[in-house]
């Protein structure tokens, strides 16, 4: 007997156009919904997310398909992806039969749906509606028996498991009436590449041949309805994320990570800097409400929000999805409040898990920038101290510019006012230029250089802050002006590259003063240092040494550079063990986004918390590889009472006491 | 040279910094004269001339009538200094007198220089030199800067009056904030500077003083920012202080905190910058990060 | 109502002082300058004023100095000032208080202000002389060292701070000038709109030999560092020696660790 089954089996053909009318109701009930959404997100600014159409849509089909963003975090991650491709299949299977039923029997005369394919056919969706099915049960076990903390639960959840959960099992019952009615009986070989209808088979086996066949049709309609509903729900329920989040992997940004647009200062017409109401921010923010799944990753991962600061990312995406819809005229910050917008370290932890390619921390420095350049807003009067110093001083410290390069004195380096023919440029920061435990790195450095035989030069006096706090802290106007004043410089000397060591700074040249016309490549000192040792230019003695590394956010998520200190450390003789958090996944020092200036007023120590997660792995060395990082280590070890058990050194140090001589 | 002295009295008291006004003209040598707006129950002990006016007649604070009454004494006295305190009473009225005299004034003197003053600039940092070119000059002298010196003896009281309008009317005191610290009375002192870097570092000096038993003290910048109360600070607008032991942890030495503690005992500094200005008056100046050197400090203070 | 704020730039205090050839004041290579911080509060305290009085009331600030001057003017604008003045000198620093005053007197006599707001004094000059002798140039009210400052109908309501914590409160009756000191207000940060503004806004530039009709009073004959007190001990470098260092002398010359 030949493998295959009569589609429409007991429903019949005239079925069929009332079907389509139906489907295309339910899609004109979805495209309906998402009309509706247009007018919400059309507050926002206009903002170009249609360019290099086919590079997004690569993208677009690579995130959704491969389901990688999802199954990053194990947790829930798992059951959704494997749920989503059983559920794929199963809907790729359905369509087959659609056309094989209306397409390709009517038109073609042919069968695909028969033979070895057709037993393929049925057991790859049969066991696709069972793994479907365990997935289900896995994701409503985890948000209602297990509760991870964060994890809401909103009524959304409740349609949406049972939905689909009605609608797997009435497929499977609709499968098993009809195989009791007739493959059971007819061809019980071919029914055992059916396993999940086999066994709903065995419910319908004893009835009269009657009764199977209005329970068949009862089953199938409900089956039918069901898929419809979950169509016409997508548009109003969290289903909204099937097309959603697809689409925002779409409209992601193509440009470099960390990137902010540059205010234009010179235009006079406007009036409003950063955003004070949802129509400040652009559409793309608003459209971000709406991909949100609330899967609160972002919020696990936050350092302010581990350590009991009043800011989760999540919520003040949420937050601005609400008042688009309730309240376009409310005031973002007063909604969001000045706290948990305070409360940023831009560390992009957040932004960097998320699944649905949201983009948090440009909303809260949009937000942030309202405060700072239309209220003039500090979170505390240290800020306002650190601002007014940069202003004056070209530092945080309001030490005298004059005296930024004499950390530098006796050293073999040039100041570029004097002698401009170097190798590189090292653009100092102000950490290393003033503050006394980061001139040991910078001093660290240069003997790095000079034992390459690197000639390097610096601006000395003429350096200023290249303005990456002040403009993390929303102050554009400060960033631009100190900013402009180092590029002319920079410019001036015919510099061919510039290394630094701070990532902040690396991040701040090498990006954001592009747009303000610096074209000179810039380099972080691990991947020079890396470069100078695989090429021979240094050569390190090694010498064994067991540490833990702390990825700063600005070096590792924001350029991936994540592998190249590691090579050096293991290079120097190091053997390491990662900590809890690393790479991608690193936690935050607490010093980003401006908060180098700040006091941390709010919850428990970000520094804390991550030196203890150093502690944890039982190394009695930290390696760092930011200025920041490491004043927070100094300052968290000794407040968190790792004092005698761990030490926090910068990359730079443990280079320059093995250089081979 | 001849010399006018204008002394000051307060809330119905004549205040003890009158006495640094004789101390000035001791070291500037020559006759002279003391003015006050006072009462006769408050008198200097001093045996020269004192030019009185009554404070309950002519108010406390009445720049318009006092400049009146220093006037007629110096038509009377033809000093050629007029010597004020460098107060919130000096520095209001002398440039008052000094204008109707069209006379020179040089504000906050520290010493005497060779053929003029000594007066201090750039928040202490730096001095300078002036010159007066005038054959009258009005005086503002630095508290604490010259001794306090009682001459002894009874004046010699020349009553005077004034009368007419004002154009400021003072309306009376406002207390100052209740101090929950008397740092007048304490024999050791910790003072925490703006060099502390941050309010959470305060812990970390007050541990100090309760090491050392004693009392923790602020400069002004730490209190105007509210990492202490009021009442911790000292200065000149804080509270003068003469303890045993005085140590200041981060603080540079500005002239107003430096004429509130210099008459301690024995001073220890701790500073970043070895050429602060705390320094010239420090018994040691240890030259290190405040917040690496005080716990280390404390913590051998209480084995 | 019209109002004059009188600002002065200084160097950041920070800064490290080198007297100029002449030895009588600072040389400004290497200086980063600023707007006198109790300027700051005197600006402040005006712009509120202003924001009190609405329509009709017109601010101007007023500076001596060269031309770097124009950056503290242009902050004082951004904070809210409607027009200035900025009176071109570039040997201001050789003006004693007396001239400067003089200067300021003379440019406000026929513009007939109703309030004068001017710093308590300079950071590095410290006189604490000009506001005061303007008002007595000018004849008008005047108290100094403000704390708290509030204006009704023509009459100003002012808290001194004396010595020692203690407060005076004052009235005065305008015209008059206020001088200001440290902590009377929280002076305001530009907004980036108020920045943009004050790129407009007129600044007036007089030449100094228009209103300097006086000579200087009295002279500085030298700028230096302060003599180095005999006898202090300066502890350096390590941390654990220093202690044991200051442990010993404290041992040795006081009584409070024994």
């Amino acid at each position: 007997m030949e493998a295959t089954r009569e589609i429409y089996w007991n429903i019949g053909h005239g079925v069929v156009i009332p079907m389509y009318i139906l489907a295309a109701a339910a899609f004109g009930v979805i495209a309906w919904g998402f009309w509706q959404r247009l007018p919400i997100w059309r507050q926002g600014k206009a903002l170009d997310r249609f360019d290099h159409y086919d590079e997004r849509v690569k993208r677009m089909l690579a995130e959704v398909f491969s389901q990688a963003k999802i199954y990053r975090v194990t947790s829930g991650g798992v059951f959704h992806s494997i749920f989503f491709w059983s559920f794929l299949t199963l809907f790729a299977g359905t369509m087959l039969v659609m056309f094989q039923a209306d397409f390709f029997t009517p038109l073609l005369k042919i069968n695909l749906l028969s033979g070895e394919f057709y037993k393929a056919f049925s057991l790859v969706l049969d066991l696709a509606g069972i793994l479907a099915l365990i997935m289900l049960a896995g994701l409503f076990i985890r948000r209602f028996v297990v509760q991870p903390e964060g994890l809401e639960i909103v009524k959304d959840d409740y349609i949406v498991l049972q939905l689909l959960f009605a609608i797997l099992m009435t497929g499977f019952l609709t499968e098993g009436v009809r195989m009791a009615a007739t493959e059971l009986q007819q061809n019980p070989a071919l029914a055992r590449f059916s396993p999940g209808g086999l066994l709903a088979g065995q419910l319908f086996a004893g009835m009269t041949p009657g009764t199977q066949l209005v329970t068949h049709k009862i089953f199938w309609w409900l089956h039918f309805v069901l898929v419809l509903g979950f169509f016409c729900a997508i548009p109003y329920t969290k289903l909204r994320h099937i097309l959603t989040t697809s689409v925002n992997a779409f409209l992601a940004p193509l440009e470099p990570k960390g990137s902010l647009a540059t205010i234009n200062l010179e235009d006079e017409s406007v009036e409003q800097f950063g955003a004070a109401t949802i129509g400040d921010l652009s559409w793309k923010d608003i459209f971000d409400a709406d991909a949100c799944t609330s899967c609160k990753r972002c919020q696990d991962r936050c350092p302010a929000a581990v350590t009991d600061k009043p800011l989760s990312p999540m919520k003040i995406v949420k937050q601005i999805g609400e008042l688009a819809e309730g309240n376009p005229a409310g005031s973002l910050v007063e909604t969001v409040s000045q706290d948990a917008l305070w409360s940023c370290t831009t560390c992009r932890a957040c932004q960097d898990i998320c699944p649905a390619n949201i983009e948090h921390v440009n909303k809260i420095i949009e937000m942030r920038r309202n405060l700072t350049l239309m209220e003039g807003a500090f979170p505390g009067d240290e800020v306002r101290t650190a601002v007014n110093n940069i202003e004056v001083n070209g530092n945080p410290f309001g030490l005298a510019y004059a005296a930024r390069g004499d950390w530098a004195d006796g050293l073999q380096i040039s100041v570029m006012e004097q002698d401009s023919n170097v190798d590189i440029l090292y653009f100092v920061g102000c950490y290393a230029s003033f503050d006394k435990r980061n001139q040991a790195i910078a001093k660290n450095f240069i003997s790095i250089c000079n034992a390459a035989g690197v000639k390097v030069g610096i601006l000395g006096k003429e350096e200023k802050c290249c303005g990456e706090p002040v403009r993390k802290m929303g102050n554009e106007y400060l960033y631009q002006m100190t900013a402009a004043e180092n590029i002319e410089l920079i410019k001036a000397y015919d510099v061919k590259k510039i290394v630094t060591t701070c990532p902040h700074c690396f991040n701040t040249l090498a990006r954001d003063y592009k747009d303000l016309g610096l074209d000179v490549p810039v380099e972080h000192y691990s991947t020079y240092i890396n470069t100078l040792l695989n090429t021979d230019r240094l050569t390190l003695t090694p010498e064994p040494f067991k540490y833990t590394y702390h990825d700063s956010c600005y070096l590792g998520r924001y350029m991936d550079i994540i592998e190249q200190p590691r090579a050096i450390l293991s290079n120097a003789g190091g053997s390491i063990t990662e900590m809890d958090k690393s790479g991608y996944d690193s936690f935050c020092c607490s010093a980003g986004g401006g908060r180098i200036m700040a006091e941390e007023k709010l919850g428990s120590k970000i520094s804390e918390v991550r030196i203890k997660m150093a502690t944890d792995t039982g190394a009695p060395l930290l390696v760092s590889n930011c200025p920041f990082c490491l004043t927070m280590f100094e300052d968290g070890i000794k407040t968190g009472g790792a004092e005698g058990v761990l030490q926090v050194r910068d990359l730079a140090e443990i280079v320059a006491e093995r250089i081979a001589v | 040279m001849k010399t006018l002295l204008i002394g000051e009295y307060r809330e119905g008291k004549m205040l003890e910094s009158t006495y640094e006004l004789f101390g000035f003209a001791a070291q500037l040598g020559g006759e002279s004269a003391m003015l006050m707006v006072g009462s006769e129950s408050q008198l200097p002990a001093y045996g020269g001339t004192l030019y009185l006016a009554d404070a309950a007649a002519c108010g406390e604070y009445n720049p318009d009538m006092h400049k009146k009454l220093i006037l007629e004494a110096v038509q009377i006295e033809n000093p050629d200094c007029i010597v004020f305190l460098h107060s919130s009473y000096g520095w209001d009225l002398a440039p008052r007198v000094a204008v109707a005299l069209k006379a020179a004034q040089v504000s906050e003197v520290i010493a005497l220089a060779d053929g003029g003053f000594e007066v201090g600039c750039c928040n202490g940092k730096m001095r300078r030199t002036v010159k007066p070119a005038t054959a009258k000059t009005v005086l503002t002298i630095q508290a604490g800067s010259f001794p306090v010196l009682q001459p002894g003896g009874t004046p010699d009281v020349r009553k005077l009056e004034a009368a007419g309008g004002t154009t400021v009317e003072f309306t009376g005191y406002e207390a100052a904030e209740k101090k929950d610290v008397d740092l007048a009375k304490a024999e050791i002192i910790v003072s925490a500077g703006r060099g502390v870097g941050k309010k959470d570092n305060i812990p970390v000096i007050q541990a100090l003083a309760t090491a050392l038993g004693g009392e923790l003290g602020a400069s002004r910048p730490v209190v105007d920012a509210e990492w202490v109360s009021h009442s911790h600070q000292v200065g000149t607008t804080g509270q003068t202080v003469s303890p045993k032991l005085y140590v200041a942890c981060g603080i540079s030495g500005a002239i107003q905190h430096l004429a509130g503690m210099k008459k301690s005992d024995f001073i220890i500094a701790i500073n970043k910058d070895k050429d602060a200005p705390i320094g010239e008056i420090a018994d040691v100046l240890v030259v290190a990060d405040v917040m690496q050197f005080v716990p280390a400090f404390t913590a051998k203070i209480a084995r | 109502m019209k109002l004059l704020v009188c600002i002065k730039q200084v160097p950041d205090l920070e800064s490290r002082f080198k007297p100029d050839a002449a030895g009588v004041w600072y040389n400004e290579t290497d200086l980063a300058f600023r707007m006198n911080e109790y300027d700051e509060y005197a600006v402040e305290q005006a712009v509120r004023l202003r924001e009190q009085l609405g329509e009709g009331c017109e601010l101007t600030v007023l500076s001596i100095g060269p031309d770097r001057v124009v950056e503290a003017i242009k902050k004082s604008l951004a904070m809210g000032c409607d027009n200035a003045a900025h009176i071109q000198d570039a040997a201001a620093y050789s003006k004693d208080p007396w001239q400067i005053a003089s200067i300021i007197s003379a440019y406000a006599k026929e513009r007939n202000f109703d309030i004068i707001f001017t710093g308590m004094q300079s950071q590095d000059r410290g006189s604490a002389q000009v506001g005061v002798i303007v008002a007595e140039l000018l004849g008008i009210a005047c108290t100094t060292t403000i704390v708290n400052f509030d204006y009704d109908n023509g009459t100003i309501t002012a808290k001194r701070e004396l010595e020692g914590g203690i407060k005076g409160v004052v009235k005065l009756k305008t015209p008059a000038l206020v001088t200001c000191q440290l902590g009377l207000n929280v002076p305001r940060y530009p907004t980036l709109p108020n920045i943009m503004k004050a790129k407009k806004k007129e600044i007036t530039a007089i030449s100094v030999a228009e209103l300097l009709k006086e000579e200087s009073l009295a002279a500085t004959t030298s700028f230096h560092p302060p003599a180095k007190k005999g006898g202090g001990i300066v502890l350096e470098g390590d941390i654990a020696d220093q202690v044991e260092k200051v442990i010993a002398i404290l041992k040795d010359k006081t009584a409070v660790l024994r």
